[in-house]
């Protein structure tokens, strides 16, 4: 669906705009304005002034980026904040918090996801201001905020998952999550694929997912996710997981599938996940250290 | 004192400068040719400038939208059910055989969704606005138009899916 609704939003973008479009523009504003050359409400001369005096105080260094160091959790591996972008002016806020993993011994690992997420942050923060600057040079009024965290998922003896969450809200609003699960004992970052004997957990774990979203659309008339069904067909839905798809294994060491917005299913269902319970996938895990 | 400086129509006026395509294309949306779409605009950006039913500019983007909206199928609704296919669009549809014609089929689907669904859909996915502003545009509340995107997309898959049948009958 993604697919189909992603080549009708293309072709909407490409609509041809006619040449004719900034003369017809231009003489209906024209011709709007010139008899109109009356009073304006005061009404609406005021709202425009305060607007005026609020963006200049704005604009001053209201801007600030700070610092901090925040220790989350008391096992051996620690996740910290390590940096944290903010801008608050008016409209525009962003809050963008960088974790950091420390005390592995594993330095390699360390550094690699660090660094990673530093990037990601860094990303964020300047596609954000870039965002930010060009809507204050067209002087509108825009609202634009991004804010980004972490959490813990799981923290156990053996297992630790950080998720990265990521808000962004321009028009409408989009979130993202992503995550890592290290293995604390053996100091590993734990992959999808390296769970699993062969590629076959993805159609096994597809099937069970679809049977759990056709469930749910079943029991609750209000889900929806993008499959095909026999009243609702679709030809280009939710077919399989990636292989390498945003997973994380819960404090039940049970493994969690999770979907960003608008991965499977509309934007109103927001991010989605499933637990897939061990039964389904007893017969092809590598063993059972991580997942019970 | 206070000049009124960037006056109200100052105001629409830049706002109109800056969106201007997005208008055209969402007045084409709803007229699919050319002169009909700029006729909207321009009646669009008068009323807008005779109006004062703005009073906050932080609405400019719902408010300006609603009288596009409303202008387009106010003009659908006087022209009633006469399909018009400007040269573009005639041109696009007889282009080539493969390249072009899954994307016929889903503008056609689109096009066969009533207004209601299809004034929904544009908004919430083409011009990516909030469910809130789509409701508040279309003076609907927000369950209504979560109810009327998940059937638009139903509808828009079946008629989808009705076109790959046809599709498979002519090939086959």
């Amino acid at each position: 669906m993604d697919n189909k609704m992603d080549k009708l939003i293309e072709q909407y973008k490409d609509i041809q705009i006619p040449s004719e479009l900034d003369q017809v523009v231009e003489k209906a504003l024209q011709k709007s304005r010139k008899p109109k050359r009356t009073k304006t409400k005061w009404i609406a001369g005021v709202a425009a002034a305060a607007v005026i005096l609020t963006t200049s105080v704005n604009l001053s260094p209201a801007f600030a980026q700070s610092l901090e160091k925040v220790p989350v959790i008391g096992s051996v591996v620690n996740v910290l904040t390590f940096k944290e972008f903010k801008v608050d002016e008016g409209n525009y806020q962003a809050n963008i918090k960088v974790p950091a993993v420390e005390q592995l011994e594993n330095k390699s690992l360390e550094k690699m996801l660090n660094a990673k997420y530093l990037e990601e942050g860094q990303q964020l923060y300047e596609k954000f201001m870039a965002d930010m600057e060009q809507q204050q040079a067209f002087g509108e009024g825009g609202h634009l905020s991004v804010s980004s965290g972490y959490e813990i998922k799981t923290d156990t003896e053996h297992l630790l998952s950080v998720g990265r969450i990521i808000e962004e809200t321009a028009g409408s609003s989009m979130t993202t999550l992503q995550y890592d699960t290290i293995d604390k004992q053996n100091e590993i970052l734990i992959t999808l694929p390296s769970l699993f004997g062969d590629t076959s957990y993805v159609e096994v774990i597809s099937e069970y997912i679809i049977q759990q979203m056709e469930e749910q659309m079943k029991a609750d008339p209000s889900k929806m996710y993008f499959i095909d069904t026999p009243d609702a067909p679709m030809a280009d839905g939710f077919k399989t997981i990636a292989e390498n798809q945003n997973f994380y294994v819960n404090a039940e060491n049970k493994l969690v599938i999770s979907f960003n917005e608008y991965e499977v299913a509309p934007g109103y269902m927001g991010t989605v996940e499933f637990i897939v319970p061990t039964e389904v996938v007893q017969s092809i895990l590598v063993s059972n250290e991580y997942i019970k | 004192m206070l000049k009124r400086e960037p006056a109200w129509e100052q105001k629409i006026a830049e706002y109109v400068m800056e969106n201007k395509e997005n208008f055209y294309r969402l007045a084409y949306s709803y007229v699919q040719n050319k002169e009909d779409a700029l006729d909207i605009v321009q009646d669009s950006i008068q009323k807008a400038m005779r109006s004062k039913t703005l009073m906050d500019d932080k609405a400019i983007k719902s408010w300006f939208y609603k009288i596009i909206v409303n202008t387009s199928l106010d003009f659908l609704r006087r022209r009633k059910k006469v399909t018009v296919v400007d040269d573009t669009t005639l041109q696009l549809h007889t282009q080539g055989v493969n390249d072009h014609y899954e994307d016929i089929d889903l503008q056609r689907a689109l096009n066969e969704l009533s207004p209601d669904y299809r004034s929904v859909i544009v908004l919430r996915y083409f011009e990516d606005l909030k469910i809130e502003e789509v409701a508040e545009i279309l003076e609907l509340n927000i369950s209504t138009i979560k109810t009327r995107i998940y059937k638009g997309l139903k509808l828009l898959r079946f008629q989808m899916e009705d076109m790959n049948l046809e599709e498979a009958k002519q090939n086959g």
